[in-house]
C-alpha cells in the first residue's frame, strides 16, 4: 500500500464567471519512505497539488487515499485531524508565530492532538537538539537567522511524528549555504524513514530528492 | 479537557503578546464596569439605609398625613385630620397600640437668655417618644397630665441643646418659644440627619394641646397621625382599612379623592431609594453606554487583530487546529481581557466610592452582588462582542489565511 494514492485528481476554481481547472487529472503514488520532488513553475498547479496532498484542500473530482483512507470526502474537522496526525508542513517563509518562543512554536501541533502524550516537551527538545537549536528554546523567532527559523519549522513539522513531510520551497528565502544545511536535514529525516515531498521550482533543490516529477499546466509530465 | 486547556493557554500567551489591544480593551471595559459597580453598590446602599431607617422608626407603623395627593400637587396644605379622628382610630382599631397626633410649625424663633435660634416646633402627646422609637436620654418625657393641662413643657433635640445651652444642663431651664415661656424637661437622643441632609435633632416637642391653643389658635385639626400596630405583618390591610375608615369619617363621596395620605414603611423605603435614583439613573446610562462602547472597541480591535493574525490562523489550521479551536482561542482571548477589565472596574468603582461619598453624601454598600454583576456583564461583553471576530477567524480558509 502506498502512503499516498492520487487518482485522476481534478481541481477547478471558479473565478468570476469562469471555471479555471488548475489540476487536470493527476494520478500519483507516493511510497512510504520516499523522497520526492515535484517541480514546476509558478502557475503550474504545484502549490494546489501540495495543498491537496497536505489535506488543506479537497479535489473537485478524483480519489485521494492517505494511508489507505479516502480523504477527498472528509469534512473540515476530519481534515484538520488528518493534518494534525499525519502531515508536517514546512513553508518557504517559515511561518512561525512571532510572539511565541521557539519551544512554544515547536509544540504548536501537539496542542491540537486529541490524545495527549505527556512527553511532548521532551520530544520537542529532542527535535530542537536534532536541528541544533536546543540552546535557543526560549528565544523568539525574530532573534534567529532565517536558517535557524526554518530549522525550528522543521522541528515543528516533525513533533507529531507524521508519516509525510511536505516542504513548499523550503530554501526559497535562504542563501545557498544555509539552503544546503536545510536540505541536509531533510535528507537525514528521509534516511530515518520519514516520507518527504518537496515542492520547488529550483533544479538544485530538487536534486536532493530520489525521484523528481514535473508538473506543468496542471498535469504531470 | 487537555485540548481546551491548551487552547486557553494559547489565549493567555496572545493576551500577553498583543499588549496594546489588551490595554485598550481592558480599560474601556473597566470604566464601564466601574460605573455599573457603583450603581449596584449605591442602590444597595440606598436600600440598606432605607431599611435601617424604617427599622429604626418602626416597621410596624403608618403615617397618616393631611391633604390628598391632588391638594398637595396644587400647593394646598390644608389640615384635614382631627383630634376626633385620632380618638376614633384608637377606638376602632384593636391592634393599633399607639395612635399619636402631630402638628408642626417651622421657622419658629426660640431663645434662651441671649441665645436665639430658629427651629421646628412639634406638638404631640406624651407618646411621641415611643411612637418614633426615639428615647429621651436626659431629664424625662412630658406626661399625660402635661398634655391635658396644656402645660408649657418641652423636650428638645440635641442640636437645640447645643445651640442654646452649650455645656449647660438644659433640664429645668425656661426657654421662650415665640412669646411663651416653656420649661425644658427632657432631651431626645441624637438622630443625625435625614437623607436630604437636614438635622433631625433641630427640633423641640411640646404638648400638642399647648401648640394648638397657644401657638396656632387651633382647636380641631392636626397635620399628621402616626399609628403603630401589633399585627405589622398585616400592615397593608390595615392601611386599606384606615383609608376606608377615614374616607367614611370625612364624608367623602366615592368620586372624591382622598383628603389624606397613608404612608407605610414600604413607601418610605421607595421614597428614600428614589432620592438616590436620579444619580443612579445617570450613572446607569453612563455605565451601559460605556460598556457598549467598550464592546465596540473590543469588537473592532479584535477584527483588526484577526486580520493581522490571519497568517497565525493559517499556521494553526495547517498544523491541525479545527475551526472550533480557533473560535475558542479568540473568544477566550476576549473573555480573559474583559474578565480582567471587570475585576479592575470593580476595584476602580470601589476606590472611587470614597470620593462619591464625600461629594454626594452617597451611601454605598459593596457586596458580592456588585462584584457578580460586574463580572457577569464583563463576560457578556467579552462573549457578545468577541463572538463575531472569533467566528471570522474560525471561518478563514486556511490556504488563503496562510498566504496573506
Amino acid at each position: 500500500m502506498s502512503l499516498c494514492e492520487l487518482k485522476e485528481i481534478r481541481k477547478t476554481y471558479r473565478i468570476g464567471d469562469e471555471d479555471i481547472e488548475v489540476l487536470k487529472g493527476i494520478t500519483l503514488n507516493i511510497e512510504k519512505g520516499e523522497f520526492l520532488a515535484i517541480m514546476g513553475t509558478s502557475g503550474s498547479g504545484k502549490t494546489t497539488l501540495m495543498n491537496m496532498i497536505g489535506c488543506l484542500d479537497v479535489p473537485t473530482s478524483g480519489s485521494y487515499k492517505l494511508t489507505g483512507q479516502e480523504v477527498s470526502s472528509l469534512d473540515d474537522d476530519e481534515l484538520s485531524t488528518i493534518r494534525n496526525e499525519h502531515i508536517g508542513f514546512i513553508f518557504q517563509s517559515f511561518h512561525l508565530l512571532p510572539y511565541a518562543t521557539v519551544l512554544e512554536n515547536v509544540l504548536l501541533p501537539t496542542l491540537y492532538l486529541d490524545k495527549r502524550r505527556h512527553n511532548e516537551k521532551e520530544l520537542a527538545m529532542n527535535l530542537l537538539k536534532l536541528v541544533g537549536l536546543q540552546d535557543r528554546a526560549k528565544f523568539r523567532p525574530n532573534q534567529l537567522s532565517g536558517g535557524q527559523q526554518q530549522r525550528v519549522a522543521i522541528a515543528r513539522a516533525l513533533v507529531n511524528e507524521p508519516e509525510l513531510l511536505l516542504a513548499d520551497e523550503p530554501t526559497g528565502q535562504l542563501d545557498s549555504s544555509t539552503a544546503a544545511e536545510i536540505m541536509k536535514i531533510l535528507t537525514e529525516m528521509n534516511n530515518k524513514g520519514t516520507t518527504v515531498v518537496l515542492i520547488t521550482h529550483d533544479e538544485k533543490t530538487a536534486s536532493h530528492a530520489k525521484r523528481i516529477l514535473k508538473i506543468s499546466d496542471g498535469m504531470l509530465v | 479537557m487537555d485540548r481546551l486547556y491548551n487552547i486557553f493557554s494559547q489565549s493567555v500567551i496572545a493576551v500577553k503578546a498583543f499588549k496594546l489591544r489588551t490595554f485598550f480593551c481592558l480599560f474601556s471595559v473597566a470604566l464601564g464596569i466601574a460605573a455599573i459597580t457603583i450603581i449596584v453598590a449605591a442602590t444597595e446602599g440606598a436600600y440598606k439605609k432605607a431599611y435601617e431607617l424604617v427599622a429604626r422608626f418602626g416597621p410596624d407603623s403608618i403615617l397618616i398625613a393631611s391633604g390628598g395627593d391632588e391638594a398637595r400637587a396644587i400647593g394646598r396644605f390644608d389640615k384635614t385630620l382631627t383630634m376626633d379622628d385620632v380618638e376614633a382610630i384608637k377606638e376602632n382599631f384593636d391592634t393599633a397600640y399607639l395612635v399619636v397626633p402631630m402638628s408642626a410649625m417651622r421657622g419658629i424663633n426660640i431663645s434662651y437668655r441671649d441665645k436665639k435660634h430658629q427651629t421646628a416646633v412639634f406638638g404631640s402627646t406624651n407618646d411621641y417618644s415611643s411612637v418614633w422609637t426615639w428615647p429621651v436620654v436626659a431629664g424625662s418625657d412630658f406626661t399625660e397630665d402635661d398634655v391635658k393641662g396644656l402645660r408649657n413643657v418641652a423636650i428638645i433635640g440635641t442640636y437645640i441643646a447645643e445651640q442654646l445651652f452649650g455645656s449647660e444642663d438644659p433640664i429645668g431651664k425656661h426657654i421662650r418659644v415665640k412669646n411663651i415661656p416653656v420649661e425644658v424637661v427632657g432631651v431626645l437622643a441624637e438622630r443625625g440627619t435625614t437623607p436630604m441632609g437636614s438635622s433631625l435633632d433641630d427640633r423641640i416637642i411640646i404638648p400638642i394641646t399647648t401648640l394648638m391653643r397657644k401657638l396656632q389658635n387651633e382647636t380641631k385639626y392636626v397635620s399628621t397621625i402616626r399609628a403603630r400596630f401589633v399585627d405589622h405583618e398585616r400592615l397593608a390591610i390595615r392601611q386599606l382599612e384606615i383609608k376606608q375608615f377615614l374616607r367614611a369619617r370625612h364624608n367623602l363621596r366615592p368620586s372624591d379623592p382622598d383628603d389624606f395620605r397613608v404612608i407605610t414603611p414600604q413607601e418610605v423605603v421607595k421614597f428614600l431609594v428614589a432620592m438616590t435614583g436620579s444619580l443612579t439613573i445617570f450613572l446607569g446610562v453612563a455605565g451601559v453606554i460605556s460598556l457598549v462602547v467598550a464592546g465596540f472597541v473590543l469588537a473592532n480591535l479584535f477584527l483588526l487583530s484577526v486580520k493581522e493574525r490571519s497568517k497565525e490562523i493559517g499556521i494553526r489550521r495547517a498544523t491541525g487546529a479545527k475551526k472550533s479551536d480557533i473560535l475558542m482561542q479568540f473568544l477566550s482571548e476576549a473573555v480573559i481581557i474583559t474578565t480582567a477589565g471587570g475585576l479592575l472596574g470593580f476595584f476602580l468603582g470601589y476606590a472611587s466610592s470614597g470620593l462619591l461619598k464625600m461629594v454626594a453624601e452617597f451611601e454605598m454598600h459593596f457586596s458580592w452582588k456588585a462584584f457578580a454583576a460586574g463580572l457577569v456583564l464583563a463576560w457578556a461583553v467579552g462573549v457578545g462582542f468577541g463572538l463575531q471576530p472569533a467566528r471570522k477567524a474560525a471561518n478563514m480558509n486556511p490556504i488563503d489565511a496562510i498566504r496573506r
